[in-house]
């Protein structure tokens, strides 16, 4: 696809739309108070209700927003460059499920510590990576770009039916395991931020170190081992990286399906294929989607909140079906 | 011959040998249930008792019912109960009863919680006599308990029971300090949610005298509101927060909520007026026993 | 084969050519073989289920029981309990096998089955919604039904147009299952407990005291699809090859997608209105009945009658592993299914994809 916008263009739109949305996030919300006491707050007013929940709670969670929304949108850039498939997505694949059924395995057996959680879902997300990689190697890359998402589906399925059992088991944490069914940036504990942060730090080295690599892949296996690069060793790199930045962001908000397929999505609009520019832009289109989310999910039903999860899968499933009603599916 | 009329004969005819010798009030009644009226003779034996309420009331009067459901906060039976029951046998949970598993008690009778499905009704009353209390969670209390108590042929002792627990409320109404706002929340990881005030809680509480918060009173189509946004807190705030969890270990649930800084900004945080209290009890069930529980826990709390 | 008369047909090895009359039917030998031993397995399983329990009876007394002879007691376990559930399973699994075994060959993709193109979810939403959120006097199984259909005549009026490669229309099927499934989502994380539990079986599907009134829907649905499947089998077959193919031997290919979609959706409408989300079985089924038959076909009565097989052992799985504590028949097929199926998937397959 030819590009349309040069990429300091377009990561200028993205970061003025990503500080646009920041702000939103700032002022607008479930709570009673209005946007101008909001404003208001932020510049400095006494008003204590209103700089509580601005400063304690909005900010909080628009930090939030953004950490688990770079790593999504990364890792869905990621997962399609190694798959070349415009339609995989880590919540589709069962990236997403494996984690969050890691964790709540890990909770069925005792474990409760918020870090200890972490490492579980990045290990779960790296058994559905792991999948990922299996069922690519067998069928053959660029065979049948639904063979993989169907894989995912009944991975995905498969996971949720074991999560059913485990919760017939043990019905006591129910309500904590149904955050982990579908994801929320909502009450989380306050120190989700500090152990999430090296996950991503991680996540996205791991990243920048097998983009140049990815890009050669994409003009196929020989042109790649051609200049001087390990198809093998970038695939496992790639799929790395994924798993910490899928297994961060489940581990700090819960499973968040569809952020990893909108934002590539916007990205190749924007500004073509080539991983190298779509990277950099898709850290600052995935927060942005993802404050949308969470914004719409504050204002729909006042004085509750919906889960973000359940906005991000209304708006991301139009777009899959209309990534695939594109005539002929872009090629990466 | 079906099993039912065979049983039934046999008690038509136990009913006519004792109607020489006991009192009437053993003897045939017709209650209103929410599948229509129900005719009922004789002193049920083998009774099964699904659901929490329905295992209330059966303890309650002194009835040692053969089997009853996992309950729903677990897998076994609720906690304030267990004593009680002593061994009974499980036919069950309540999202799936076991229906062969009930056969097997060849029960003569079966009280089942108002939300019975009529599919399962269909099936149960085949076997024996089924008991649906009409209403749903907003019914008063009492009325579901006295239909219990009809269909165990124990009108007289249930009406005892309640008027215990009205002339204990009344009492402690007295001691208790007027004009107390008070909420009842549970926690999710997301959230806090508040429980209606029209539930069987919320009918005691306001015997006691013990007004309910604004929003908990504005829940009158669903048990409970939903998941309500941090921001929104101090909606629940009152002067006594009730935080029920379901485990009676409520310490977790209490320190998942004092992370937050919503929760510790409440007033009723501040002023050390939290308190846990067991879910099981507090949000799902009712019946004479889980109301001695809520009173004791009602006066340990406002009266320490 | 014995020729009464000269003719020039000769039915291709390995086949039997029937003859009624002026018409002939073709018959796969080995198909029939294996449609006959699943038929007298599935009679041998159903009876031995019916038999088992922790009331134990011998299966020639279970089948009195089932006639109404014998013990009043075990005469109502066998007819009022044991015999509705069972026959719920057998006309499901049919149904949902052979849904399976036509959508498979539809999308040309084996793993193409009505769970994953959101068909269950629909009828899940559509079944929740009138549990939890909205009073309706209609039973869940009709909102179910009427889920299912929407969820397909979606997924069918969004992937149309423009060279309809069996793909798009997996891939739009899927992005309908993922908005049913948040919806559903939705509305489970705002209703309270009691509800959510009465809303459990048609999230998970089970079998559990179902209404017969669908189930015998289910039965005069299946009566009537599954000949009809196998008179679209003929036709089914050539599709498997790409459409000019098809074409040229004269398939009329628009109109056998529709009808083929129309039926698969039918079929799995009224077996999940009955059971619930089971999808694993449309998965499973063909692909056993496939590996039994061991030809490039589409064999629909086998699997069916895999379809039935697997079911009620499933059924009887759930009933009988944490007794008595029922574990919902779609949990065992999903935790069982799940390997079986990543299996399928990563094991060096045949060059065609069905």
């Amino acid at each position: 696809m030819p590009a349309r916008l040069s990429v300091p263009q377009a990561m200028g739109m993205a970061a003025l739309c990503l500080a646009l949305l920041c702000l939103a996030s700032l002022l607008l919300g479930a709570g009673d108070i209005g946007i101008l006491p909001s404003l208001q707050a932020l510049l400095g007013s006494s008003d204590d209700d209103a700089r509580f929940i601005v400063f304690e709670l909005r900010w909080v969670r628009t930090e939030l927003a953004v950490l688990v929304g770079v790593a999504l949108g990364a890792a869905g850039v990621l997962l399609q460059a190694v798959t070349r498939n415009p339609l995989a997505e880590p919540g589709l694949l069962g990236v997403s499920a494996g984690a969050s059924f890691a964790v709540v395995l890990a909770i069925n057996l005792g474990a409760s510590a918020a870090s200890l959680h972490l490492g579980v879902a990045m290990l779960g997300a790296l058994v559905g990576c792991v999948l990922v990689l299996l069922v690519t190697r067998m069928r053959g890359v660029g065979d049948d770009p639904v063979r993989l998402v169907l894989a995912g589906a009944a991975f995905s399925g498969m996971l949720g039916a074991l999560s059913s059992l485990l919760l017939l088991w043990d019905q006591r944490t129910a309500d904590e395991m149904r955050f982990w069914v579908i994801g929320a940036l909502a009450g989380r504990p306050l120190d989700t931020l500090e152990w999430s942060l090296p996950g991503l730090i991680g996540g996205l080295s791991m990243a920048l170190l097998v983009v140049r690599p990815l890009a050669a892949l994409a003009l196929g296996e020989r042109v790649a081992s051609g200049l001087g690069h390990h198809p093998q060793l970038t695939r496992l790199g790639t799929l790395l990286a994924v798993a910490i930045l899928v297994g961060t962001a489940t581990a700090a908000a819960g499973p968040i399906a569809f952020i990893g397929l909108i934002v590539p999505y916007i990205a190749r609009r924007l500004v073509g294929s080539d991983i190298r520019r779509t990277l950099g832009l898709s850290m600052l289109l995935g927060p942005s989607v993802l404050l949308l989310a969470d914004v719409i999910s504050r204002l729909l039903v006042r004085p509750y909140e919906l889960p973000v999860g359940v906005v991000a899968a209304f708006v991301g499933a139009p777009i899959l079906i209309a990534v695939v009603r594109q005539h002929r599916l872009p090629t990466l | 011959m079906s099993i039912r009329s065979h049983l039934q004969r046999t008690a038509a005819a136990i009913a006519a040998s004792l109607l020489l010798t006991l009192p009437l009030h053993a003897s045939e009644r017709t209650l209103d249930s929410a599948y229509g009226p129900l005719t009922l003779s004789g002193t049920p034996q083998r009774v099964v008792a699904l659901g929490d309420s329905a295992l209330d009331a059966a303890l309650s009067l002194g009835v040692q019912p053969v089997g009853t459901l996992a309950s729903r906060g677990g897998d076994d039976v609720p906690d304030y109960l267990k004593a009680k029951a002593g061994k009974i046998t499980l036919v069950g949970s309540v999202r799936e009863p076991n229906l062969e598993a009930i056969l097997r008690l060849q029960p003569d009778l079966v009280l089942a919680s108002n939300d019975l499905p009529r599919e399962l009704y269909a099936k149960l009353s085949l076997m024996a006599p089924t008991v649906v209390p009409k209403g749903n969670s907003f019914q008063n209390w009492r009325d579901t308990y006295l239909t219990y108590a009809q269909a165990l042929g124990k009108s007289e002792e249930g009406q005892q029971r309640i008027a215990e627990i009205d002339a204990r409320s009344a009492q402690l109404r007295q001691r208790l300090p007027q004009g107390q706002q008070v909420s009842v929340v549970r926690w999710n990881p997301q959230g806090p949610v508040i429980m209606s005030s029209h539930l069987f809680v919320g009918q005691l509480l306001a015997d006691l005298g013990l007004q309910a918060n604004e929003l908990a009173a504005a829940q009158a189509q669903k048990p409970h509101s939903d998941v309500l946004s941090l921001e929104n807190l101090s909606r629940i705030n009152a002067d006594w927060i009730f935080l029920a969890t379901l485990n009676p270990d409520g310490r977790k649930a209490l320190e998942d909520a004092r992370k937050q800084t919503a929760f510790t900004r409440l007033k009723a945080v501040a002023d050390e007026r939290v308190v846990t209290v067991d879910g099981q009890i507090w949000s799902s069930s009712s019946g004479y026993l889980a109301a001695q529980q809520v009173l004791d826990d009602v006066e340990k709390a406002l009266l320490d | 084969m014995n020729r009464t008369a000269p003719h020039p047909l000769l039915a291709p090895s390995g086949h039997h050519l029937l003859r009624l009359g002026r018409y002939s039917l073709l018959l796969h030998r080995r198909s029939m073989a294996i449609a006959l031993i699943l038929g007298l397995l599935l009679i041998a399983v159903a009876t031995a289920i019916l038999a088992a329990g922790d009331d134990t009876l011998t299966p020639w007394k279970a089948l009195q029981a089932a006639l109404g002879q014998g013990d009043a007691l075990q005469v109502f376990l066998i007819q009022e309990l044991r015999l509705p559930r069972l026959i719920a399973g057998l006309l499901s699994g049919a149904a949902l096998g052979a849904a399976g075994c036509l959508l498979q060959t539809l999308a040309r993709n084996r793993l193409a089955t009505p769970g994953v193109i959101g068909i269950d979810n629909g009828a899940t939403a559509f079944a929740v919604a009138s549990i939890v959120a909205v009073p309706t006097s209609l039973a869940p199984s009709a909102l179910a039904l009427s889920g299912a259909a929407t969820a397909a005549v979606l997924t069918f009026a969004l992937a149309a147009g423009g060279g309809a490669r069996g793909y798009r229309f997996i891939v739009v099927g899927i992005a309908i299952g993922a908005l049913f499934g948040a919806l559903t989502n939705l509305m489970l994380a705002r209703s309270d407990m009691d509800a959510a539990n009465a809303a459990y079986p048609w999230t998970v599907g089970s079998l559990n005291a179902r209404p017969a009134d669908s189930v015998l829907l289910l039965g005069i649905g299946l009566a009537a699809g599954l000949p009809l499947a196998k008179l679209l089998a003929n036709a089914l077959s050539l599709m498997r090859f790409s459409d000019s193919v098809a074409i040229g031997l004269g398939v009329r290919l628009q109109r056998m997608r529709l009808l083929t979609l129309a039926l698969c959706v039918w079929l799995t409408a009224l077996a999940v209105a009955v059971v619930g989300p089971v999808g694993l079985i449309a998965l499973a089924a063909p692909e056993m009945a496939r590996h039994l038959c061991n030809r490039h076909g589409v064999p629909v009565f086998n699997a069916a009658l895999s379809g039935a097989l697997m079911m009620i052992l499933a059924d009887w799985l759930g009933r009988t592993l944490l007794a008595p504590i029922e574990i919902p028949v779609g949990i065992i097929t999903s935790v069982v299914g799940g390997p079986y199926l990543l299996w399928i998937l990563l094991r060096q397959a045949p060059r065609s994809s069905t």
